[in-house]
């Protein structure tokens, strides 16, 4: 993936990684911490992000929390997991005002970089450990936000359809974590598993914004304990899943008082960043389901008439490939038939000199635009770090403009459709329009 | 072309009416790689009613601005729009809203060529009645989407209950049956009234020469032949200060209730326009960030109680003819927490905010406002909404600086009025909602 204009220091065990930019009007600073994706720690790692906004030593409760940040102009804050292949990353962030766009106001980074330290390592304390009323409220919100999940109908469908394909896999696991898990955690336990991953993760902070690298490795020098860059840092090595070969298509038909179908289709690419043919796939990719010029745009929506929406799209970790649409029930069959043909189409090679150019146009468009948004520059910098592989933005836009239609039928050759998963309504006479 | 330099904030906005009366705007953005172009008619789906000079006063079916959204895709050559700006290498999309319709592109490449895409796209209109009848399953399955939505369920079932008579309560795509009365002929009515030069806007913003991107829309536009239109006149019924339904109610698959609610603004405040409505709204919510904002008291106490969790939020609409706040979220207990919000609010009106409350959310929303100038979609088509009532975005700041303690509580007490409550909630099935494979 493309880096920007990173420069990266190593400080001890901890990685630096900053952008300057004049571009910003605002500056943002990112803490990311590496987890194995594992069922042992998912449920504690999402709750962490939560009970670490309630308070921190200086800022015991959220109302202090939250003037801070209005003080500091509304900086925002935000702490969140999310997956990548089989990682679960726990981050935390601020996003604050340049003072140089300011009347009268202090300088503001120095501000944020103690802010963003004590929010991660200095947490409100009671006999200590965690504070165990905000456990108890954040564990509760916490079931809530997990059992919330079908109420978001495509998302819950993305997530029941990954479920379904990779039973086995720990890439199934919900990223929010588990109900069944909440009750054992307490304010005790909880602490240790949080000292265990402040210190013994791997940790990745990132600046972008119009600030000067040295003044940046010294506030951060200053604000987080030095046993932060001192301790040992395990090693999860690259982002790498074991290889699953499909032996038959799997269907799964679930039943929830629904209007609209959602259908989903999840496949094999066998292909992740790390290979050489990660290009091409990204053509491949584009081609079926990527744009509005796209194959399933085309056929299921623009000649069927059959949803508003067909996309594909990639996890570029894990190696997989999420086809989704939102159908009328009884078109089931039919946007299946047409998903299958085009994915057919595909891998004869049917692919126009049209289709191949505005693929390769748009995508390079897509990597060019993330240019200009901080959080993706550091979103598309990480990828590069988890994965070892790193395709500054010059090259990524090389390599897409060298993938021939061979190449992108190649791919198609690899690609297998692992699971068909489809949401409908409760279906049969005895049901009653809802 | 004239100059307009924002100093504070080191923006320079270029704008010129052109002679068939399209406005332009264009801000060229340092060290971007984006250009991002909005052409916007001021067309949403409350303009349902209407009459220009010289023609018969015209009602057309619910759900047509955005149905004629989705048709300027198509063009006489039978090839979709978007397979043009695909070849060019940018990402195009329209939305349509209550009172806008915009048509839009980003790219990184080839902006010339994208922006004359653009701009004859709009200006060629191509509707069959083929194509119109295509379209209805399409956007069939769009509103199938929004009704299993319970967000915009119960988002939309507040506005519902507060409106009796005015066209913000009718659904933007729509109904299944509404649609099926949409023809060509209607189609081009609307087209013909609403996409004139003299209601449309153009912003183009990032990494552009404005001169060159004057040059190249003047000479479009003078190729083009637009017969001179007089003023729109749309038409509203008049709305009643009370609202329709106290309380609505649904019942979705969801596994937690949502409750929405907020204040209907009284009939005066609405007729505002121009700086005094981008005063009022900043006011608005400068109070409802200290009343109810989540470094409120009393959103934290409502937090701890577990009546609400982080997925609470509020806003403010605003536009001449209609407005209200809107406040909510995920909740356990909507009842509690509706019985909890008519015994504090009034405590905390009376109380009004204190002076250092007001100043942080002052600083708060400063602080959001150049956060949210990093964004190029945001500023675009935040202009536009804003001059389309005769404000200025760049005003934003200069107008928060300049306001008062003074002014924030007098306009809570102003808004705050129970009569003009109302409540909407999504709650769980009584069956399960426990999938069954």
């Amino acid at each position: 993936m493309s880096s920007g204009q990173f420069q990266t220091r190593q400080i001890g065990n901890v990685r630096l990684h900053v952008c300057p930019s004049t571009k910003f009007k605002t500056t943002m600073l990112v803490a990311m911490f590496q987890q194995e994706l594992s069922t042992k720690y998912v449920t504690q790692t999402a709750l962490l992000s939560n009970v670490l906004l309630r308070g921190t030593e200086q800022y015991p409760t959220m109302l202090d929390l939250k003037k801070k940040q209005n003080d500091l102009y509304g900086a925002g804050l935000f702490g969140d997991v999310f997956k990548r292949g089989e990682r679960q990353i726990l981050h935390f962030g601020v996003d604050i005002a340049n003072e140089q766009y300011l009347h009268d106001a202090s300088p503001l980074l120095e501000e944020a970089v103690g802010l963003l330290c004590e929010v991660i390592t200095k947490p409100a304390l009671e006999q200590d450990i965690f504070v165990k009323s905000y456990v108890e409220a954040e564990k509760r919100n916490l079931k809530q936000q997990i059992e919330g999940l079908v109420d978001e109908k495509a998302q819950y469908a993305a997530q029941r359809s990954i479920e379904a394909m990779c039973k086995n896999e720990p890439y199934a696991i919900f990223i929010n974590g588990r109900v069944e898990d909440i009750p054992a955690i307490q304010a005790d336990n909880l602490y240790t598993y949080y000292q265990e991953l402040l210190y013994h993760c791997p940790l990745d902070l990132y600046c972008v914004g119009d600030v000067d690298i040295q003044r940046v490795i010294s506030l951060f020098q200053k604000y987080l304990p030095s046993e932060m860059f001192t301790s040992e840092r395990k090693q999860l090595g690259l982002s790498q899943t074991a290889p699953v070969s499909v032996q038959q298509v799997n269907t799964v038909i679930e039943h929830l008082p629904v209007n609209q179908g959602k259908l989903n289709m999840g496949c094999r690419t066998h292909i992740t960043v790390q290979d050489s043919d990660y290009p091409s796939l990204l053509m491949y990719n584009g081609i079926l389901g990527g744009f509005p010029h796209s194959k399933l745009f085309m056929n299921v929506r623009e000649k069927a008439s059959l949803a508003y929406y067909a996309s594909s799209r990639l996890e570029s970790h894990k190696g997989v490939m999420h086809i989704q649409s939102g159908i009328e029930i009884q078109n089931f069959e039919k946007a299946v038939t047409i998903i299958k043909e085009q994915m057919e189409v595909m891998r004869q090679g049917q692919i126009s000199d049209q289709e191949l150019a505005q693929t390769k146009a748009t995508l390079s468009n897509q990597f060019r635009e993330q240019q200009d948004r901080a959080y993706e520059i550091v979103q598309s910098h990480y990828h590069s770090v988890l994965s070892g592989t790193n395709r500054p933005l010059e090259q990524i836009l090389k390599e897409i403009a060298q993938v021939s239609k061979e190449d992108v039928q190649k791919v198609a050759q690899k690609i297998q459709l692992d699971t068909i998963y489809f949401l409908r309504d409760q279906g049969g006479e005895a049901d009653e329009k809802n | 072309m004239k100059k307009i330099e924002y100093k504070q904030l080191k923006e320079t906005l270029y704008h010129e009416t052109l002679p068939n009366g399209l406005d332009v705007y264009v801000l060229p953005k340092q060290g971007f790689a984006k250009t991002y172009a909005t052409f916007t008619t001021k067309y949403g789906s409350i303009d349902n009613t209407f009459q220009v000079p010289g023609k018969e006063k015209v009602h057309v079916p619910d759900g047509i601005a955005h149905f004629l959204e989705h048709k300027m895709f198509e063009q006489e050559s039978g090839e979709d729009v978007f397979q043009s700006f695909s070849r060019q290498g940018a990402s195009a999309n329209a939305f349509t809203s209550f009172t806008r319709t915009s048509y839009l592109f980003s790219c990184t490449d080839q902006v010339e060529n994208n922006l004359t895409t653009l701009l004859n796209y709009v200006q060629s209109p191509y509707f069959t009645d083929e194509n119109v009848e295509k379209e209805k399953g399409i956007i069939g399955q769009e509103i199938r989407m929004y009704d299993d939505n319970a967000d915009w369920r119960v988002y939309f079932g507040l506005i519902e209950a507060m409106y009796q008579n005015h066209p913000v309560k009718i659904d933007i795509a729509g109904t299944v049956e509404s649609i099926a009365k949409i023809t060509k002929e209607t189609l081009y009515t609307c087209y013909n009234t609403f996409y004139h030069p003299s209601n449309m806007l153009l912003f183009v913003i990032g990494a552009v020469d404005p001169q060159r991107i004057f040059q190249l829309v003047k000479e479009n536009q003078a190729q083009k032949k637009f017969e001179p239109q007089g003023e729109i006149e749309r038409f509203f019924d008049k709305e009643p200060n009370a609202v329709a339904e106290k309380r609505k109610e649904m019942r979705l698959s969801v596994n937690a209730s949502k409750c929405y609610f907020g204040f209907k603004e009284a009939p005066a405040i609405i007729a505002n326009s121009g700086n005094n409505m981008l005063k009022m709204e900043l006011c608005t919510q400068l109070f409802m960030e200290s009343l109810i904002g989540s470094s409120s008291e009393l959103y934290q106490s409502l937090y701890e109680e577990g009546l609400i969790d982080d997925s609470f939020g509020h806003d403010y609409s605003i536009e001449q003819g209609y407005g209200f706040t809107m406040m909510g979220g995920d909740t356990r207990k909507p009842d509690e927490l509706v019985a909890r919000i008519e015994q504090l609010f009034p405590q905390k009106v009376a109380k009004g905010i204190s002076a250092e409350e007001f100043e942080l959310v002052k600083k708060k929303k400063i602080g959001s406002v150049l956060r949210s100038l990093n964004s190029v979609e945001w500023i675009a088509n935040q202009f536009t909404s804003y001059r389309f009532h005769d404000s200025d975005l760049f005003e934003m700041i200069p107008t928060l600086e300049s306001i008062t303690l003074k002014d924030v509580n007098n306009r809570m007490r102003e808004h705050i009025d129970f009569a003009r409550f109302a409540v909407s909630t999504v709650r769980p099935l009584e069956q399960s909602t426990k999938p069954t494979v």
